[in-house]
């Protein structure tokens, strides 16, 4: 009784305690997990609600951060009998640049209360490229280096610069790489292809080199800047808390991955105005190294028809931006605006080869050449202006009705691949042509690989039937037995409908034919010299007596049957009988 | 008999009526884009699609309406399965250049091999390596009945088979490309790959319309994609549209 009262008095106490607990004055705060971070790492925002669930959990909404959510998580305790319960509501927090920002106070309807949180604070700080002792001491996981090739350049002009990632040797996998920030100033950023990766030692440490070369243009003379550029990534280092035996551990240590924010330091360049001296006439700003090729058909023509002139700039350079120069010398020609196509023969669009087809039109018959043909262009590496002339070339031009009409070698041209870039689409496709279904891919169709094993079948019948007539033309015995039992099925057949007719005389005849011709064969001798002493040789081969005697019986009846014929038709359908188990006791004989 | 026939007449009666029907849809979605109303063409031609019935012709002209309404991921996706069914059409081919070049992603860069094979269809590679099989083996059973025969047809029998080791190799290149490496078009603006298949992930990286990335994995109604080296992500489904690899 004592028991149950004191039971009953703990309950009611427990009870009691867990109302007080949860009666508690509820909570709400915020905290970030760091307050400062670098540009292109993530924070994480907790909400904390202590005492009771949240209702309408606010979403910050800070200019310069995203936030995402990332999850909610519950935590209950009793700690000195006293209940507390905590919701936490986590959020992603990623910053798009740099500065302090202030995650303001938030409100929450938390147990019909309304509760405010108090504001917190983030620092976004520019991601720095680590000093050179930190780098040559190997403790950084990774870091990135950027290289200019030259650090005087000229407005306009396209280089390479490389970017270098590398990482420690103990990194066992990367991924989720992420260009923060490419800050240029006075370039221009273009494509970029990754190189072939190397190995490197840095300091005391090996390290793996990706290098990721970028095409740049220089927008302005002047002092430029590249850089600092920086970028996120995750790595894949070897897990320090796995712990056991370290034999072990190198083939079975997973990995933990690591969020690492990586900068370069920033490069600076000269950027030069293009020199004033020695500028070509027709030089329209064309910055690179190039060559030409100027080929034009056809040079036999009337007045007004076209000429195709192609002119191919080849080389390395700016190759969108070059435009052909005007040309001197080309008064007497109506010329149409070029059609021009580029085809980079790099990753990066800095070199190839771009190609304007130009036509001109030959205006009186008095012309006899195509005149010459000039581009200019700046090398930025020697610093000298450069001209390239196509010499000029004969063309015949007969007045109107001379000849005639010469081939449109644009037209033509308009079918081949050597299109002209197309300025939009081809357009749309006047007949619906045939509807069907999806084709499946045959492959797959059983049907279709059973069918696809006929040809193999039919192979292999006829390797099988040409490995019998091999064998029967190699074995005459093989062939004589196969003859002779052809004509003992066409014999008894024949045996019968003697025995119908009751024809007696041909009867035993074919029967003793027959007895000739499979005794002959068993016997391996000529049929004609087979008699009823053949039993004798029979039995030299081990023939069982009964059989001997029958056979000895049927050569009998076939004497008889010449002095005596059979009237009977039962008694020739009961010799015929005996005749075909005879047969087929003779040639159950092995010999 | 009679009425076996009757089905057959009602069959070919109402599959020409329905040839008909696609024809004037085709037809009005053609005038639509005619007028400029790309939107319309294209959800006309979508119509004729829905009904699981297609034809390079009405593919390329669904891809040139959805790349005029300035949808560059559902036109290259149409471009794509219309070089499928006629992989020579030259105009399937420059459209569909000439759409990827509008797309900011790096170039689609397919190998020599690659493109040579894309010339015929996996159906047609198939049907080229059976047609090599049968005449070898027809070949080797002629050898057999007429062994007279063998020394004219040793050399051709040799050709024959070399012709189906090769064909057969392309089926099989072709048929690995077409059932385990598929792509994904992406078609939304500007979708986010995640670092998981869920919603709340973190986001990896960003794709724009019309970028093909090469399908990795798959897990409910999210694909894994790799965008270049070292960039993995998952985008839903619903951002992108799977296409077979050949």
């Amino acid at each position: 009784m004592k028991d149950y009262r004191f039971s009953i008095v703990s309950a009611v106490f427990l009870c009691l305690a867990m109302m007080v607990s949860v009666a508690r004055a509820a909570s709400f705060t915020a905290s970030l997990d760091r307050d400062s971070i670098s540009l292109g790492e993530t924070a994480t925002l907790s909400l904390s609600f202590e005492g009771a669930q949240p209702k309408n959990v606010p979403t910050p909404d800070v200019p310069g951060l995203e936030f995402v959510n990332s999850g909610t998580s519950q935590n209950v305790s009793f700690i000195n009998g006293a209940m507390s319960s905590t919701v936490t509501v986590s959020y992603s927090v990623t910053p798009e640049r740099t500065g302090r920002f202030v995650i303001p106070a938030m409100t929450a309807d938390v147990n019909g209360q309304r509760i405010s949180s108090q504001p917190i604070e983030l620092t976004v700080l520019q991601a720095n490229a680590p000093p050179a002792a930190a780098v040559n001491s190997g403790s950084e996981v990774a870091f990135m280096k950027l290289i200019l090739p030259r650090r005087k350049v000229y407005s306009g002009e396209t280089l390479v610069a490389e970017l270098q990632i590398f990482l420690r040797d103990d990194v066992q996998n990367f991924g989720n790489f992420q260009m923060n920030s490419t800050i240029a100033d006075g370039f221009v950023i273009g494509k970029s292809a990754e190189g072939t990766r190397f190995r490197t030692q840095v300091g005391s440490r090996a390290y793996t080199v990706i290098p990721l070369s970028l095409a740049l243009t220089v927008t302005r003379a002047g002092d430029l800047s590249l850089g600092p550029f920086s970028a996120s990534m995750v790595v894949v280092l070897p897990s320090q808390n796995q712990g056991g035996d370290p034999f072990f551990s190198q083939f079975f240590n997973q990995g933990e991955q690591k969020q690492l924010t990586v900068a370069t330091e920033q490069v600076s360049a000269e950027s030069l105005p293009l020199p004033d001296r020695n500028v070509p006439a027709n030089f329209n700003g064309a910055i690179g190294d190039y060559t030409m090729t100027v080929t034009a058909g056809p040079t036999d023509v009337t007045v007004g028809d076209p000429v195709t002139v192609q002119v191919q700039i080849a080389g390395r350079g700016s190759l969108d931006s070059i435009k052909l120069p005007a040309q001197t010398g080309w008064n007497d020609f109506k010329i149409i605006s070029p059609t021009s196509k580029t085809d980079f023969s790099d990753a990066l669009g800095l070199e190839g080869t771009k190609t304007f087809d130009e036509i001109v039109m030959p205006e009186s018959a008095n012309i006899h050449a195509l005149p010459a043909f000039s581009f200019s262009f700046f090398n930025p590496d020697d610093g000298q202006y450069h001209i390239l002339t196509h010499p000029s070339e004969q063309l015949i031009v007969r007045a109107g009705g001379a000849t005639p009409m010469p081939t449109m070698i644009a037209a033509a041209r308009n079918s081949g691949p050597e299109n002209p870039t197309p300025q939009d689409i081809l357009p749309i496709k006047e007949k619906l042509g045939t509807l069907a279904q999806v084709p499946a891919p045959w492959v797959a169709s059983p049907a279709f690989i059973a069918v696809q094993t006929v040809p193999v079948l039919a192979f292999l019948g006829a390797l099988a039937w040409r490995k019998r007539t091999d064998r029967l033309a190699n074995n005459p015995r093989l062939r004589r037995q196969r003859a002779v039992a052809h004509l003992i099925e066409i014999g008894i057949g024949d045996l019968r409908s003697y025995a119908a007719e009751n024809n007696s005389e041909l009867f035993f005849t074919t029967l003793f034919r027959l007895l000739q011709e499979q005794l002959g064969e068993r016997l391996d001798c000529p049929a004609s010299s087979i008699t009823e002493a053949a039993t004798d040789d029979l039995a030299a081969c081990g023939a069982p007596e009964s059989l001997l005697n029958d056979l000895r019986e049927l050569f009998q009846q076939c004497n008889q049957a010449r002095y005596a014929p059979v009237r009977d038709p039962g008694e020739l359908n009961s010799a015929a009988a005996k005749f075909e188990k005879l047969i087929a006791q003779l040639q159950a004989l092995k010999i | 008999m009679k009425s076996r026939l009757s089905i057959l007449f009602a069959f070919l009666c109402a599959g020409q009526i329905l040839a008909a029907d696609f024809a004037s849809d085709f037809s009005a979605a053609n005038e639509l884009y005619a007028k400029g109303d790309f939107a319309g063409a294209a959800a006309g031609y979508e119509k004729i699609l829905h009904s699981g019935m297609v034809s390079p012709a009405l593919l390329f002209n669904y891809g040139n309406a959805e790349y005029k309404s300035g949808n560059l991921g559902k036109a290259i996706a149409a471009f794509r399965q219309a070089e499928l069914l006629a992989p020579r059409d030259s105009e399937i081919r420059a459209n569909l250049g000439f759409v990827r070049n509008q797309v900011q992603a790096p170039p689609v860069q397919e190998s020599r091999w690659r493109d040579a094979l894309g010339q015929l269809t996996l159906n047609e590679w198939t049907c080229l390596a059976a047609m090599a099989l049968w005449l070898t083996f027809l070949s080797l059973a002629a050898r057999q009945f007429r062994p007279a025969l063998a020394p004219k047809l040793r050399s051709a029998t040799v050709f024959l088979g070399v012709l189906t080791v090769f064909f057969g190799a392309a089926t099989g290149v072709q048929a690995v490309g077409h059932f385990s490496q598929r792509s994904a078009v992406v078609i939304s603006d500007n979708a986010t790959a995640r670092s998981g298949p869920f919603d709340d992930a973190q986001n990896a990286f960003t794709v724009h319309d019309g970028a093909e990335l090469p399908v990795l994995d798959h897990y409910g109604a999210w694909v894994q994609v790799a965008d270049g080296p070292g960039r993995i992500g998952w985008l839903s489904v619903k951002q992108v549209k799977l296409l077979p690899g050949a």
